[in-house]
């Protein structure tokens, strides 16, 4: 993700989101998140991964559809078990009727699916096992957090504690993905790499 | 380390078409640092990030076109990154400052 990728973002669907009361994202700025998180985790000594996800639309041309921003190494969430991890922290799919009626894609991806794959692959790859965790922003009801159930991920329990590096009490919002449930999200997926 | 002022120092305030002091940056990251990441995704949802956050990247660039061929497109790589190619990451994510012209030496 460049600057341009989250200037588009904000220029072009920010404002078909805006009105949308149910999304998390309504007042996301990714022009201003993009280099607040860089600079936010950097302070932490982290790292954050940017990215987009584009997609084909019904004339061949690809169009952004999908945006992540990805912390990685991260603390694992479920201190039973204590390594590392990546952590979607913030993730944001372009609304379905909006890329149908306003952008020519008549097919729009199961795209939280494949936002969360992404944290999945690159923590695979970075010797995690897939290990991944997010937090349901509150300003997505009760709908989010059915969302990332539905997409296979584990809720941490909210009795649970967090890893002290959280810094944050435990709402119930937490999910994550532990090396099983990494494997097998990524396969289910392997057919369309 | 030169390199993070300069990438610090790229911002403008929002409620001014001037430049960021660098100090007021650093504070604000400093203070965002604190706080837990589902903290800053609740006021970043809520709308009010701006409250402790009143920056926004300098160097405004035009919206770059809806879609792009598929040869335009540059796949990220799904492996760890290289510290250089972290920095490089991070530099894209301003927008670029004009390039200033270096002078040439005279020729008369």
């Amino acid at each position: 993700m460049t600057a341009g990728d989250a200037l588009w973002w904000d220029a072009r669907l920010g404002p078909k989101h805006a009105p949308m009361a149910t999304r998390a994202d309504r007042f996301w700025s990714w022009s201003v998140l993009l280099a607040l998180c860089h600079v936010v985790q950097r302070a932490k000594r982290r790292y954050c991964r940017p990215l987009v996800i584009w997609a084909r639309t019904d004339h061949g041309r690809f169009l952004r559809v999908g945006m992540s921003i990805l912390i990685e190494d991260y603390p694992y969430l479920d201190v039973a078990h204590p390594g590392d991890a990546h952590f979607v922290w913030f993730m944001s799919a372009a609304d379905a009727g909006v890329l149908t009626n306003e952008f020519g894609l008549s097919h729009p991806p199961a795209l939280a699916r494949v936002l969360l794959d992404n944290a999945i692959i690159l923590s695979q790859n970075a010797g995690f096992k897939g290990r991944m965790g997010l937090h349901a922003a509150v300003a997505g009801g009760d709908v989010l957090p059915k969302v990332y159930e539905r997409c296979g991920l584990l809720t941490l329990p909210r009795a649970a504690e967090l890893p002290p590096q959280v810094r944050r009490l435990n709402d119930g919002r937490y999910f994550y993905a532990d090396e099983a449930v990494a494997e097998a999200l990524a396969a289910a997926l392997d057919a369309s790499r | 380390m030169l390199w993070w002022v300069v990438f610090m120092s790229e911002f403008m305030r929002l409620d001014a078409q001037a430049p960021a002091t660098l100090g007021a940056v650093v504070e604000a990251v400093t203070r965002l640092s604190t706080l837990s990441e589902a903290k800053i995704l609740e006021l970043v949802s809520a709308g009010k990030i701006a409250e402790l956050f009143p920056f926004k990247p300098a160097n405004a660039q035009a919206i770059p076109a809806d879609t792009v061929a598929e040869d335009e497109l540059a796949e990220a790589s799904a492996l760890p990154l290289s510290r250089k190619q972290r920095d490089a990451l991070i530099d894209s994510s301003l927008p670029a400052a004009a390039k200033k012209k270096s002078r040439a030496f005279s020729k008369g």
